[in-house]
């Protein structure tokens, strides 16, 4: 058995040692918000925290998190349904047109904004490069970032 | 008017809660996945699945299926409903690289992906092309094979004459790569019976084709078959169509009494979906000594499949950028072995344009006038095809407030005459767009309740676009309701007939005929807001539910609805009764070249777009922004590489298939000419979603020659091709 944290609700669950943490979040704890676009850690669609810190789900074996705290977009909200301000941002400045891409933006933004990367809008694009949008929300995510960042550094 | 968000999905897409089509796992649920053909063209001999059975967990494995029990979808451009004709697993034939040779169903994805990989076949291989110029690809001329007037060749005066006699000659040839749409979502669903029922959860642009194409392949009634895609994670065409996989998912799960869900894996859908086709594009184009072009030819040779004929329709576009007088053109189709290629986004205008405004552009050059005031020169208010005036056309308003926003007056006009303190070159370039402006019959739906809650239910498919909105947004402001009273069902065929959704807004068209409707029951004024609450409850029942149909302009209403209803392609446009209509662009975009390296960078794009009213200003800009992002990754990033010796595409993956990131974007200013179009529509809007890419990777080749000097024929422009001209 595998025991481990999902946006502070305890899991404990048998899982193939091949299994990736993606596919456990989606079709065993049925936590959909998180995405697969390309399941190699190309597109960034299946961003997650894994103790504070960004992780692509789908590279990362579901084993390999015993004991680790996992949070998910939807541990993103408030437990009363409160927006978190960068979700109410991406609200702000459209930064989304199909939504696909938006949960692993949103916890890589979380992330970017932790990690200090947010010094100019090149440097929110650099730190955001690994998140892809086919849909280009590109403009709309580096504001929505920068907003909840406060101004770039003079 | 509302105080709404901007799109009203927004907050279940920024905490997660959208669901898509795969995302779910019903109850005792089975997987499936694919073992793929490993040669381009000939038969199976053989297919080794014995490994594949003894793994445990795995359910079933079927390398063939019975005529009786799945047949072909047909092709969509010829009555169909399948991206292409050929349903795998019908029989021995190969018929391109990635064709599916056997379908695994296993209790978890990790066995059906293992049993996949250990299915061997033994084949006969045959000589493949993969290529225009390939030995073996066969070249058609396409008004010969496909002779339907709208895949004809566009001809207007004698072009060859008008161009020989004409004192300014220019000859274009550009080539177009294979491009892959991409879409963020992978292609798959969960597919599932209900007694007698087909229950299919899968993201389609086309819920109508997949609904209707399954009732064909499988011999039973369209009723039977409710097919669910109410919110797509992009589609950009790959996803307009019936796909293969879902017919064979349906008998699997009929034969196991169980749900069976399928997402193909990435390369996967490189390899058994449609993407964009090569194409080689010639322009000739002739002016007079002060720039008014005279005529122009336009000819392509077009990639398709060996099984299908994919109808190129260049000349369409090409031939009304400008009131030429004389035009031709010749679109012939090669024939290669590969899955049949069809719809990316701007799927014919954005190659079309990127071949006729550079020669535009070499015009200007060659008779030394600015480019923005020879194209404003040659502007024209009636097409020049069919001599109709065009619905609304505002390529000259969109081109001046483009060049004031973008500061054109500022540039010098000689190539390689801008340049950074470091060195580094600048070049700016202007090029225009057109799309057709399509319409579509639609039926819509409307139960208003005595809660005063209003559903609409209509053909649409909300892809990004922000269709739901719209729609929403249209039903609240007609009603003067509030926006959150508004239920709107899109991409569900229970609700509704759905049509495919691709760069038409003839959705929103049925709704001025439901409000109509909607307010005779109600007995209330054709105009002002509704009480909706009274109204519905002072006709003595609980709800009212009202149905209406539109069709385009010109239509025949019978043959129109009947076509929508099965599921065919019900569209009219570009060219309609009275008039005809294109949506148009203007982008300015200045490009950088390090000098050192010849690393092309975009700083700065201005586009101003001619679609119509703007129902939503917010999404319509987002849209636009997408558009010129697709269309600098289609310039200077994007080509699916063929594997000329064994077919198929050598880089399937998001790492190799380098679509734009964050990185590559910068500034991009969107303005709208908000002019509505009431001849197209009572709503007044054109379309906006494809014609935004039409004419930025012309844009950036223009602003790439007045950087360099050269003039690149090849998309995508690399850094190597850049590199000789620093
Ligand atoms: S699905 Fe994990 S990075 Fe793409
Ligand atoms: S919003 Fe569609 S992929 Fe980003």
């Amino acid at each position: 058995m595998t025991a481990f944290e999902v946006n502070g609700r305890k899991v404990d669950l048998e899982v193939d040692p091949r299994e990736s943490l993606l596919a456990v979040l989606q079709d065993r704890l049925h936590l959909y918000g998180t995405k697969k676009g390309c399941d190699h850690g190309q597109c960034g669609a299946c961003t997650v925290h894994l103790d504070g810190r960004r992780v692509v789900s789908c590279l990362t074996l579901a084993s390999q998190v015993e004991g680790r705290e996992v949070r998910t977009i939807e541990g993103v909200a408030g437990e009363d349904g409160t927006l978190h301000p960068l979700q109410r941002a991406f609200i702000d400045n459209d930064a989304m047109q199909c939504g696909y891409c938006t949960p692993g933006q949103i916890m890589s933004g979380l992330a970017c904004i932790a990690e200090g990367h947010t010094g100019d809008d090149d440097e929110i694009r650099e730190y955001m490069s690994g998140n892809l949008c086919r849909c280009g929300a590109y403009v709309g995510i580096v504001a929505a970032i920068r907003q909840v960042a406060g101004p770039a550094e003079a | 008017m509302s105080t709404a968000p901007a799109r009203v999905d927004a907050r279940a897409k920024v905490t997660g809660a959208l669901r898509y089509g795969a995302d779910r796992a019903p109850e005792s649920v089975a997987y499936a996945a694919f073992a793929v053909a490993t040669i381009a063209r000939g038969r199976i001999t053989g297919v080794d699945t014995e490994a594949a059975l003894n793994l445990p967990g795995v359910r079933l494995v079927i390398t063939r299926f019975d005529p009786d029990e799945l047949t072909s979808p047909g092709f969509i451009m010829t009555g169909g409903y399948g991206f292409q004709s050929l349903q795998p697993l019908l029989d021995d034939r190969i018929a391109y690289r990635g064709q599916p040779i056997a379908l695994v169903v296993a209790d978890t994805p990790l066995a059906a992906t293992e049993a996949a990989e250990l299915i061997t076949a033994a084949y006969e291989p045959e000589p493949a092309a993969f290529t225009l110029d390939a030995p073996g690809a066969e070249t058609l001329v396409q008004a010969q094979a496909i002779p339907i007037p709208m895949f004809a060749d566009t001809a207007v005066g004698d072009a060859d004459a008008a161009f020989a006699a004409a004192p300014v000659q220019v000859d274009v040839e550009v080539s177009g790569p294979n491009q892959h749409q991409v879409p963020m979502e992978l292609i798959g669903g969960v597919v599932e019976w209900h007694g007698d029922t087909l229950v299919v959860h899968e993201g389609t642009q086309n819920s109508g084709a997949v609904q209707n194409g399954l009732a064909r392949q499988l011999g039973i009634s369209p009723d039977r078959v409710q097919v669910i895609s109410p919110s797509v994670g992009g589609g950009f065409g790959q996803k307009n169509s019936l796909q293969p996989h879902i017919g064979p998912l349906a008998i699997a799960a009929r034969r196991l009494g169980r749900p069976v869900k399928l997402v193909l894996t990435r390369p996967q859908t490189f390899h058994q979906a449609s993407f964009r086709p090569a194409s080689r594009q010639r322009v000739r184009l002739g002016a007079d000594s002060s720039g008014r072009l005279v005529a122009a030819i336009h000819e392509i040779d077009q990639q398709t499949s060996r099984h299908d004929l994919f109808p190129a329709m260049y000349t369409e576009v090409s031939s009304r950028f400008y009131g030429i007088g004389a035009f031709r053109g010749l679109q012939r189709l090669v024939r290669t072995d590969v899955q049949t290629p069809g719809y990316m986004r701007a799927p014919f205008e954005h190659i079309a344009a990127y071949a006729m405004e550079s020669a535009v552009d070499e015009i200007a050059y060659a008779t030394g006038r600015d480019p923005v005031e020879l194209r404003l020169a040659n502007d024209t208010a009636v097409d020049p095809v069919s001599g109709l005036p065009f619905s609304s056309r505002h390529v000259a308003e969109c081109l001046r407030r483009g060049a004031e926003r973008f500061g054109w007056a500022e540039r010098s006009p000689r190539p390689r005459s801008m340049r950074g303190p470091d060195g580094t070159l600048i070049g700016w370039g202007v090029a225009i767009g057109a799309y057709p402006g399509s319409a579509a019959a639609a039926i819509a739906r409307m139960s208003a309740h005595d809660t005063g809650t209003v559903e609409v239910a209509v053909a649409g498919h909300e892809m990004g676009q922000g269709i739901r909105t719209a729609i929403a947004r249209l039903v609240a402001d007609d009603l003067g309701i509030e926006i959150a009273a508004v239920k709107v069902g899109v991409g569900d065929t229970r609700s509704a007939p759905q049509h495919l959704t691709a760069g038409s807004w003839g959705t929103a068209t049925a709704l001025p005929a439901v409000h109509a409707a909607l307010r005779d029951r109600l007995g209330v004024p054709r105009t002002g807001p509704v009480d909706m609450r009274a109204a519905v409850a002072a006709t003595g029942g609980s709800r009212i539910e009202i149905e209406a149909t539109s069709v385009a302009r010109g239509q025949p209403a019978d043959v129109v609805v009947d076509r929508l209803r099965k599921g065919l392609l019900a569209i009219a446009g570009p060219e309609y009764p009275e008039f005809v209509t294109f949506s148009h662009i203007a982008h300015f975009v200045e490009v950088r070249i390090e000098a050192a390296t010849g690393r092309v960078r975009v700083p700065r794009v201005v586009s101003v777009a001619d679609c119509g009213r703007v129902a939503s200003p917010v999404t319509a800009a987002s849209q636009v922004r997408g558009g010129v992002i697709w269309g600098i990754g289609a310039t200077l990033r994007e080509q699916s590489l063929v594997d000329p010796r064994y077919g198929g595409f050598l880089n399937p993956t998001m790492e190799e298939y380098p679509i734009p990131v964050s990185a590559d974007v910068h500034r991009i200013d969107v303005d709208f000419i908000d002019e509505p179009d009431l001849l197209l529509n009572p709503v007044g809007v054109k379309g906006l979603g494809e014609v935004c890419m039409v004419g930025v990777s012309a844009a950036i080749g223009n602003a790439l020659f007045h950087a360099t000097g050269a003039r690149f024929r090849r998309l995508p422009v690399r850094i190597e091709d850049v590199l000789p001209h620093l």
